[in-house]
């Protein structure tokens, strides 16, 4: 190459070091995030049906909307923030059951976009603050309290229709499931069942408390781990979710710890605390034994795989924008909201208790930030100050 | 299991980043004769004067003093070439701007200074000023660093050659090449500031090298240490914190804690000062990037011209970024009379510029987490514009050792670590502290 042309005209004379940055940008970031979230979406959508893909798509045009006028009318830079906007969306969509009225993920989104984001300016989930404040609205809605709803047989995912379902009192597991013509089939929501056990609902079996509850209440653990079982759209896939949290994790861009400490500490809280029984209140639930099985073991597990908790553990409480910063921080959110949603679910009366937990926790998270700060290298320790003084 | 796993990093933070070192640590060192005009600078910073001691017409040998030092902290300047004096002006250098200088065309000859080989432990730090060895890290001369380490009353020597910048290999060749020689150097000079205990520190990774120098220490008072190397392992304070377990008090430098770090690449000159009697007339630099075709660590005469350099060692694309150092604190240049100075231990042609657009902190903590010296990166920031630091922040603001993670790794593309450097500035003018 000719001498003359060995530096580029439009080189800069100078330039500040770093003068190379590492590969992962906010661009990188979000459009991650919002594949899992799609993912976890469709997972949704292959047992509820199509229809949970439209109330996606509401929510997110919705929350779409409100921000973009929000950003033309007050003329404020946008970049990232519109696809940070999405997100919210879409995780709100992923929120709310599938068979809402149409104009609830309209209204969840904008209330997510308006209240969460442009009020609060997202320092507490902006979806979840939308998804809390629909609860409220809409409080007669029985759809959005997920007593139990339609899953499509394994014949008809995609594109079952939910409405012909069919009701059963026997049924042995999804996968086995034959609903001669019924396109989905009728079922209790666990987390619904684990609530109700926890109020004394569940009639025992003579000295049996919690057999009852596995064998004929909730559904097999199979249903459970894969998503067909009823609850938000993004709710019930234990599966998808993991798959997509390991993902985010392998990426950077969620660290291990958070959900690790979420799925612990609500494990050891449901370990403890006291079940409501017809003799009274029963601790330790996690070590009861009826016939010879460690129902109680079971007993535990299923509260992790039931409700929110997994969507929370990998989708929802790694916002960055909300959470703590350094991983000690994090593992201090996650035992919060672990525990939280637990104790909620025994003994609180409000819904969407894992969403609620993510909120309280959020309110901590400068305060867990200032806790958990490292000490600058080249200062005493305080111990070290305090014997000084 | 430490012999396998290797050493843990000795603190929280820091990154094993990419180094791209695996074409060029093997390429042995390859000396570059100049074969145009040298532009040689006649002092080595701009407020260490020096007066020019030769005029235009002039013949000079290799190694022939230049300048002359009129501060007893200044050094002379040496011809890198035999050959004819033919201008007298300026030049531009990366670190100080323009410094005066003369343009030697070499005749191609390699006539020299007779050598003098005489010198004792009292008059080693009076041949080291008169060779003109320059340590890097701090930018002063390597007597000036010695005398003030020796007043300090200085207990250990660490010899730092733990190049944990990617690109850089410039002391892991002089290590490969020359490590009976860099052993006989760092005894020299532990015996000048009269330390019981000289380390040298070498990245763990490097094991061949790590055995091979165990065995040259053997019945000598030099000890290796082998040590992971995250980045910013090479950092003085780091170090000292590695090897030693010691804190250096915030603001302050190993030589509060009665250690005195040097640079290998000082050790390198001294050793030709010492050793050879060669004054510093060249600098080993690692010259890399995509627009070079012939990546490599090379032996440059002080004074080449970067295009010179990049015209012999063949440019694949034009050059958009120029780095004097590493990418991660290197100085990026745009002059394209800019020359090569003894302090230079990296010279990277970038073919593309990264394109940093900024947008707003999403939160993500890596700064913090990666921050090797604790401080929280994205809070500083906003001292740009705050009158009046807390106490806490006017301590992070100098605890700060100015390593550029914070801005490597943010996703927002943030100047985290140029706000930084520009909220120290401000507080420090407005404190008149000098540190």
């Amino acid at each position: 190459m000719p001498i003359k042309s060995w530096l580029a005209v439009d080189a800069p004379l100078r330039s500040d070091a770093p003068h190379r940055r590492a590969g992962g940008t906010h661009r990188h970031i979000l459009r991650t995030w919002m594949l899992a979230g799609a993912l976890v979406g469709v997972s949704g959508a292959a047992f509820h049906g199509w229809r949970a893909l439209l109330i996606l798509a509401l929510t997110v045009v919705s929350t779409f909307a409100v921000d973009l006028s929000f950003v033309l009318a007050t003329r404020r830079a946008s970049s990232g923030r519109l696809s940070r906007t999405f997100l919210v969306g879409l995780i709100a969509g992923l929120t709310l059951p599938v068979d809402v009225e149409l104009y609830v993920p309209v209204v969840c989104g904008a209330l997510s976009a308006f209240v969460g984001n442009i009020i609060f300016g997202g320092w507490l989930h902006p979806a979840l603050v939308g998804r809390v404040l629909v609860q409220f609205i809409f409080l007669n809605h029985a759809s959005l309290a997920v007593m139990g709803g339609a899953v499509l047989l394994p014949a008809y995912i995609f594109t079952g229709d939910a409405t012909a379902s069919v009701s059963t009192r026997y049924y042995d597991g999804w996968l086995d499931f034959e609903g001669e013509g019924a396109q989905a089939i009728e079922l209790q929501s666990p987390q619904r069942a684990l609530r109700a056990f926890a109020e004394g609902k569940i009639p025992p079996d003579g000295d049996d408390y919690f057999e009852p509850l596995l064998r004929d209440v909730l559904p097999p653990w199979p249903d459970a781990v894969l998503g067909a079982v009823p609850g938000g759209i993004g709710e019930t896939s234990l599966t998808m979710i993991l798959i997509v949290g390991f993902f985010l994790i392998y990426r950077g861009y969620l660290k291990w710890q958070l959900p690790a400490s979420i799925f612990l500490a609500a494990f050891v809280t449901v370990a403890i605390l006291p079940v409501g029984l017809a003799d009274g209140y029963r601790w330790f639930p996690v070590f009861a034994v009826e016939n010879g099985r460690a129902v109680g073991l079971a007993y535990c597990v299923y509260h992790l795989a039931a409700g929110q908790l997994g969507l929370v553990a990998f989708l929802i409480a790694g916002d960055m924008h909300s959470s703590p910063m350094r991983v000690q921080g994090q593992i201090l959110f996650g035992i919060g909201i672990g525990s939280i949603t637990i104790f909620m679910r025994l003994y609180g009366v409000v819904e969407c208790e894992a969403y609620w937990a993510v909120l309280i926790m959020n309110t901590a998270a400068t305060s867990i930030d200032r806790l958990t700060r490292r000490r600058t290298l080249g200062t005493q320790p305080p111990r070290e100050q305090a014997a000084l003084a | 299991m430490k012999h396998i796993l290797g050493p843990r990093s000795a603190f929280d933070g820091g990154l094993f980043l990419p180094d791209r070192k695996s074409l060029l640590a093997r390429r042995p060192i390859q000396t570059l004769h100049p074969d145009g005009p040298l532009q040689v600078p006649l002092t080595v910073r701009a407020d260490l004067r020096t007066e020019c001691i030769v005029d235009v017409g002039d013949t000079v040998v290799r190694g022939q003093a230049l300048a002359r030092a009129l501060q007893s902290d200044a050094i002379n300047a040496h011809a890198p070439a035999a050959g004819k004096v033919t201008a007298i002006g300026r030049v531009w250098t990366a670190n100080d701007g323009f410094l005066p200088s003369v343009t030697i065309e070499p005749d191609g000859t390699d006539q020299r200074t007779p050598r003098h080989q005489g010198w004792d432990e009292e008059s080693l730090i009076t041949q080291l000023a008169e060779h003109g060895v320059m340590c890097s890290e701090p930018r002063a001369p390597l007597h000036v660093v010695m005398r003030k380490a020796i007043e300090s009353g200085v207990t250990t020597l660490i010899v730092n050659a733990m190049e944990t910048e990617p690109y850089l290999c410039s002391d892991l060749r002089t290590l490969v090449e020359h490590p009976s020689r860099t052993i006989d150097a760092i005894c020299d000079l532990a015996d000048a500031l009269c330390v019981s205990n000289a380390i040298l520190a070498v990245p763990f990774r490097h094991r061949r090298v790590v055995r091979r120098l165990r065995r040259e220490v053997v019945g000598r008072h030099v000890t290796i240490e082998a040590l992971a190397n995250p980045y910013p392992q090479c950092h003085p304070v780091m170090l000292t914190k590695a090897v030693l377990d010691i804190e250096v008090p915030v603001g302050g430098s190993p030589l509060d804690c009665s250690v005195v770090v040097l640079p290998l690449g000082s050790v390198r000159q001294a050793a030709d000062a010492l050793l050879a009697d060669e004054p510093v007339t060249d600098a080993l630099i690692t010259v890399a990037g995509d627009a070079i075709e012939h990546i490599g660590t090379y032996r440059v005469a002080v004074g080449t011209p970067f295009s010179d350099l990049a015209r012999r060692l063949d440019i694949r694309a034009p050059v958009r970024q120029v780095v004097v150092g590493g990418p991660l604190t290197g100085v990026a240049m745009g002059y394209r009379d800019a020359v090569v100075t003894s302090t230079m231990n990296g010279l990277l042609y970038f073919a593309h510029r990264e394109d940093v657009r900024p947008v707003p902190c999403i939160r993500c903590g890596w700064c913090i987490e990666d921050c090797p010296v604790g401080i929280d990166p994205q809070a500083l920031m906003k001292l740009e514009i705050v009158d009046q630091p807390s106490s806490q922040s006017a301590t992070d603001l100098k605890a700060c050792i100015e390593c550029g993670l914070c801005s490597h790794v943010c996703p927002s593309r943030l100047p985290v670590a140029e706000s930084i450097y520009r909220a120290r500035v401000r507080v420090h003018s407005r404190t008149g502290d000098a540190s």
